[in-house]
């Protein structure tokens, strides 16, 4: 007989429930957020977005094995930053599947941080699996020239990412794996994605957990301390950072998203519970803007039975394991 | 009355693998039987896979298939419930739970409640059941079927027990959901479940079978946590979350008629009061009763909804607001 564990309700730190509509705190505790080795929080987690890492762990872990069996495949590809997101699914992988399945793919450009790729290096060295390092600079460069051209910022860097998944989904046929995304639920709802560049993937594990709560799985898993704690990073130029390109902090993004989303609160409500109204609005733009990014593109319908709209078949159905 | 062994086979069907499943089905009942279990218990389409899509009509069986009979065949000396996708004689697509016992389909219950909302289309792909019956059988007691969302509205489970059943058995195929780290086992989702299952127990004086199923389709995760529930409310076994398994537990079904007469909350139901009030209540909300009968109803009040809006709006063509 298995003993149901049982616990007691947290409450937040105004002694409201957590999920009470009209008892949210402005400022929430941080009652769950585990400790680095100098005694000091790793990271800032809002109550309301704690979640239960043991049991996130066994359903990504069944999702992942299924994804595989059920498409024929034993093995991953996964692009390795240095970042918290990609380090943290490296682990989710090997605790699946087995570090042997395992392929990490290092994908620097010139400009990218020395310290990143230290922190991947240190990920592979901890997990023991394979890896490659692919440098995408000829190709970046190839493309806009030595000095980059007259391109932007976000041209070069949209262009780098989708370098990377060109090189992922060739090492995907190489190495007889699929592709493991490493997109979060926040980056993606905002849109600070590459669409075809870091967003393509054959499944994705963390897509549905805000940054938040990639740091807590991540701290549970056995990330190393440094990748938890450093600022997360686009790392398409030096010094640069996602929470000073957002101009919001994500503690609070995560949790203004998980209000007006999940919860499915207006931004009326919102105010009430002290958010700054005019950043709600900015983040309501980002997120309906980023719409396109989270879709199959749409088919014009002509025909009688149309992929998505009335031809609707799972992705893993009899006979779509690889023969 | 001698007791009765449960066995609750909490699966991973495969999706769209009839005669996988079948095998599994076949296998798993002869393993109940030499265990000793009087009573196995297979999840909601467990011979087919949840997320069928257009899948549905082509794992279809009708009652007269030989694969069913074969199943119930299997089934001598020990009772099972088995799950399906139905056809009937004017081709609509059920969702269906079936008692065999020796060699017979005793009784088959069509979902009442396919739910289409959040997560779930089944309305795309399944007709609703019209009936809700409880049948004799080989074990002595009335049984009562339910199929998942049936038992998230709260006639089910009443009716049941007043048709005559003294074990209800609701298979599902619940996706597990909301990880967040204040809840009994750190998912929502099981939370709700366990907490309805322990009341409908105690409600209707009746022994409840909850037998979900485990493993993945798609994007959702099935979370398992079958159990068995006695006529106080107290929970006999519970599976664990997530494990693929056949559990066994032990009950004495004496322990309905020592509840029933300690507790008399069926006998004291009032159905008759019941059929009155819902029969007024069905005539207010289509808008059929006369003004001055819905006495209650405050002026202006939209038929069904006692209390007027503060703006009111123009009441749906054809119908008659409450003067």
């Amino acid at each position: 007989m298995w003993p149901p564990r049982t616990r007691q309700a947290r409450r937040s730190a105004s002694g409201q429930p957590a999920d009470g509509r009209a008892a949210v705190p402005a400022v929430s505790a941080t009652p769950a957020a585990p400790l680095g080795a100098d005694g000091e929080p790793l990271f800032e987690l809002p109550a309301e977005l704690a979640i239960d890492t043991d049991v996130a762990r066994r359903v990504i872990g069944e999702f992942m094995r299924g994804q595989l069996r059920q498409s024929g495949f034993e093995r991953v590809v996964l692009g390795l930053s240095g970042g918290i997101d990609s380090g943290l699914v490296a682990y989710l992988v090997a605790e699946a599947v087995g570090t042997e399945h395992l392929l990490c793919v290092l994908l620097p450009y010139r400009t990218s941080s020395p310290a990143s790729q230290a922190d991947a290096e240190e990920v592979v060295r901890r997990l023991g699996c394979t890896s490659e390092l692919r440098d995408i600079s000829p190709m970046v460069d190839g493309f806009f020239g030595p000095d980059g051209g007259d391109a932007s910022a976000m041209r070069r860097g949209n262009f780098a990412a989708r370098q990377r998944m060109a090189v992922l989904y060739d090492r995907s046929v190489t190495w007889g794996g699929l592709v493991v995304g490493t997109g979060n639920k926040t980056e993606s709802l905002i849109g600070y994605t590459t669409i075809f560049g870091d967003s393509a993937c054959a499944f994705n594990p963390i897509g549905d957990l805000y940054k938040s709560q990639v740091r807590q799985l991540a701290a549970a898993i056995g990330v190393p301390e440094t990748i938890i704690r450093k600022a997360p990073s686009a790392d398409l130029w030096p010094g640069q950072t996602d929470e000073a390109e957002a101009g919001i902090r994500y503690p609070e993004l995560d949790r203004l998203l998980y209000w007006r989303i999940d919860k499915r609160r207006s931004p009326d409500d919102l105010a009430g519970m002290g958010f700054d109204p005019a950043v709600v609005e900015r983040v309501d733009r980002l997120v309906a803007g980023a719409e396109f990014k989270r879709q199959v593109p749409p088919i014009a319908k002509l025909g009688p039975r149309t992929a998505g709209v009335d031809y609707l078949y799972p992705r893993r159905r009899p006979g779509s394991t690889r023969g | 009355m001698t007791p009765l062994r449960i066995a609750l086979a909490q699966i991973a069907p495969q999706l769209g693998l009839l005669d996988e499943n079948l095998a599994t089905h076949h296998g798993l009942i002869e393993r109940a039987r030499d265990e000793g279990a009087g009573l196995v218990v297979f999840p909601e389409l467990g011979l087919t896979g949840y997320q069928l899509q257009d899948l549905a009509g082509e794992v279809a069986m009708r009652l007269d298939d030989p694969r069913l009979a074969r199943l119930a065949g299997a089934a001598r000396g020990l009772s099972a419930v088995v799950s399906f996708v139905e056809e009937s004689g004017d081709h609509r697509l059920f969702i269906a739970a079936a008692l065999i016992e020796d060699g017979e389909i005793r009784h088959v219950h069509r979902k009442v409640h396919p739910p289409t909302y959040g997560l779930f289309d089944e309305r795309r792909f399944f007709a609703a059941g019209d009936a809700l019956r409880a049948v004799p059988s080989r074990l002595g007691v009335g049984v009562g079927l339910a199929v998942c969302e049936d038992f998230w509205h709260l006639p089910v489970p009443q009716l049941l027990a007043l048709d005559g059943a003294q074990i209800l058995i609701n298979v599902s195929s619940s996706p597990g959901r909301d990880l967040a780290a204040t809840h009994e086992v750190g998912l929502g989702t099981a939370s709700s479940w366990w907490t309805l299952m322990r009341a409908y127990a105690q409600l209707t004086t009746s022994f409840v079978v909850f037998c979900n199923r485990v493993g993945v389709d798609e994007s959702i995760s099935f979370w398992g946590g079958s159990e068995v529930v006695s006529p106080t409310g107290e929970t006999l076994f519970q599976a664990p979350l997530y494990d693929e398994g056949l559990f066994t537990v032990d009950v004495n079904l004496g322990d309905v008629r020592r509840e029933r007469i300690a507790l008399p909350l069926l006998r004291d139901e009032r159905p008759e009061l019941q059929l009155r009030e819902l029969a007024r209540i069905v005539a207010e909300r289509a808008g059929l009763s006369q003004p001055a009968r819905d006495s209650t109803a405050e002026p202006g009040a939209e038929p069904g909804l006692d209390v007027a809006p503060e703006d009111a709006p123009s009441p749906p063509i054809g119908f008659r607001a409450a003067r």
